[in-house]
């Protein structure tokens, strides 16, 4: 196999499986995807084996081995993370949302989540009415709580830069934002109810 | 299409007519005053168009809607609807009232209800409620008193006969003056009717016999003017003598 890329594409790739055995430490330094144990170096995720060559100048001349995954994982919610979800329904006591993105990535794979009645703000959370915070369509900022259950992941838009950050209004157009509580319809002048992110 | 408008103070020179959805009655360059839209209008830019079919209504000095009759009901808040109850979840009850989705009625929403007082309604038992949230996203909330906590004729109905209508019908039972039909009807018979805007009356009388009578009366009294009407109830009322 041929290619005029860098040194270190002109092998052949072996696949190693977690736990593989790739070489002594003596001989190879860890690098990403592998992990160094009893002196040896070992695979710790399925993908193909590179070995990069030290720079000519580096005091410690071992080549530093990687595996490497086929493709790149996708991003994953995980809990303090902030989110870009999209509400697809409004419940009495919860909303449901379509993560979109997990913090500046877009996700692979469908992540569901859901921001219950309690998460929406910090004050006065028995008395919110969930169809005057979000409607369906609207997009928000939250933070990820939890894993949650089987079903999706507990978001919560509780404080000040979290919450909706776009919505169309009933007539279809983009609206904009009073304060934390309403925004309006450029269109028709209606304000709307929502509770608004403050994007600064 | 130039036509005059037939109502004094109306922009619209549509008003009283019947349009269907699509439609522009009304165009917002020549309203001076700010107008106040009901059910079946939609503002697009600069006009305001239909959304139902049905007939153009004014009030001064600035409120539109449209009054249209369909079988199928779509909430709409302050409606009073006719509901059966179809289930029991944690706090609340979901309640068929015959629209796009099922409503929920919380446990609490009854006259002297508290956390340990709750209404025991089974499923299958009808209600008289009025809609408090109505929204094309979400699920419609039903509540069984008035504004001010009472029950004001909401709740459970016990006994008696539903019968399902257009909504325009009942609409025209709700009005006042009352529908010649009921007048008609209530002169001769005792009985009692509780109508939903949702097309349910429901009909209780002391024999089934006055029932269906007056079920009758008031299926057949849709198309029909007053006088005809009249006519209608005396004949039904002589058959069954």
């Amino acid at each position: 196999m041929i290619n005029d890329e860098s040194d270190e594409e002109q092998q052949q790739y072996t696949s190693r499986t977690p736990g593989e055995v790739i070489g002594r430490e003596v001989d190879f330094v860890a690098g990403k995807g592998t992990y160094s144990w009893h002196h040896k170096v070992v695979a710790s995720v399925v993908g193909l084996q590179h070995i990069i060559p030290p720079s000519p100048d580096a005091a410690d001349q071992r080549p530093t081995v990687e595996v490497r995954r086929q493709e790149e994982q996708g991003a994953v919610p995980e809990p303090g993370v902030v989110v870009t979800a999209k509400i697809r329904k409004v419940q009495p006591r919860m909303a449901v949302a379509d993560v979109l993105c997990v913090g500046t990535r877009a996700v692979r794979e469908n992540f569901r989540g859901i921001v219950r009645q309690q998460d929406v703000r910090s004050t006065e959370i028995d008395k919110v009415d969930m169809h005057t915070s979000f409607r369906s369509g609207d997009i928000i900022r939250a933070e990820v709580l939890s894993l949650g259950d089987a079903r999706a992941y507990y978001l919560s838009t509780a404080k000040n830069e979290l919450g909706v950050v776009s919505a169309t209004s009933d007539a279809g157009v983009a609206m904009v934002p009073i304060n934390w509580q309403e925004m309006q319809c450029p269109v028709t002048l209606q304000k709307e109810f929502r509770k608004v992110a403050k994007v600064c | 299409m130039d036509v005059e408008s037939s109502v004094p103070g109306a922009v619209s020179p549509f008003v009283n007519r019947i349009m269907a959805p699509g439609d522009v009655v009304l165009d917002l360059t020549k309203a001076s005053n700010v107008l106040r839209l009901g059910s079946g209008l939609r503002q697009d830019g600069d006009n305001i168009a239909m959304t139902k079919v049905g007939r153009l209504q004014f009030k001064k000095p600035n409120k539109y809607w449209v009054e249209g009759s369909q079988k199928r009901y779509i909430p709409n808040t302050e409606d009073v609807v006719l509901g059966i109850v179809v289930d029991r979840r944690f706090e609340m009850f979901v309640v068929d009232i015959g629209g796009p989705t099922y409503a929920s009625l919380p446990m609490l929403a009854f006259e002297g209800a508290t956390r340990r007082n709750t209404p025991n309604l089974q499923v299958g038992a009808a209600l008289y409620a009025r809609v408090v949230k109505a929204h094309r996203d979400i699920d419609p909330e039903l509540c069984c008193t008035d504004a001010s906590g009472k029950a004001a004729g909401f709740g459970p109905l016990n006994g008696g006969y539903i019968l399902e209508c257009s909504t325009g019908l009942a609409r025209v039972l709700l009005s006042k003056p009352t529908s010649p039909v009921l007048e008609a009807l209530g002169k001769s018979l005792s009985f009692e009717i509780a109508v939903g805007m949702n097309g349910r009356v429901w009909v209780n009388a002391a024999t089934t016999a006055t029932t269906i009578l007056v079920s009758n009366a008031i299926l057949n009294s849709e198309f029909l003017t007053a006088a005809q009407q009249h006519i209608m109830v005396q004949k039904l009322l002589q058959k069954s003598q």
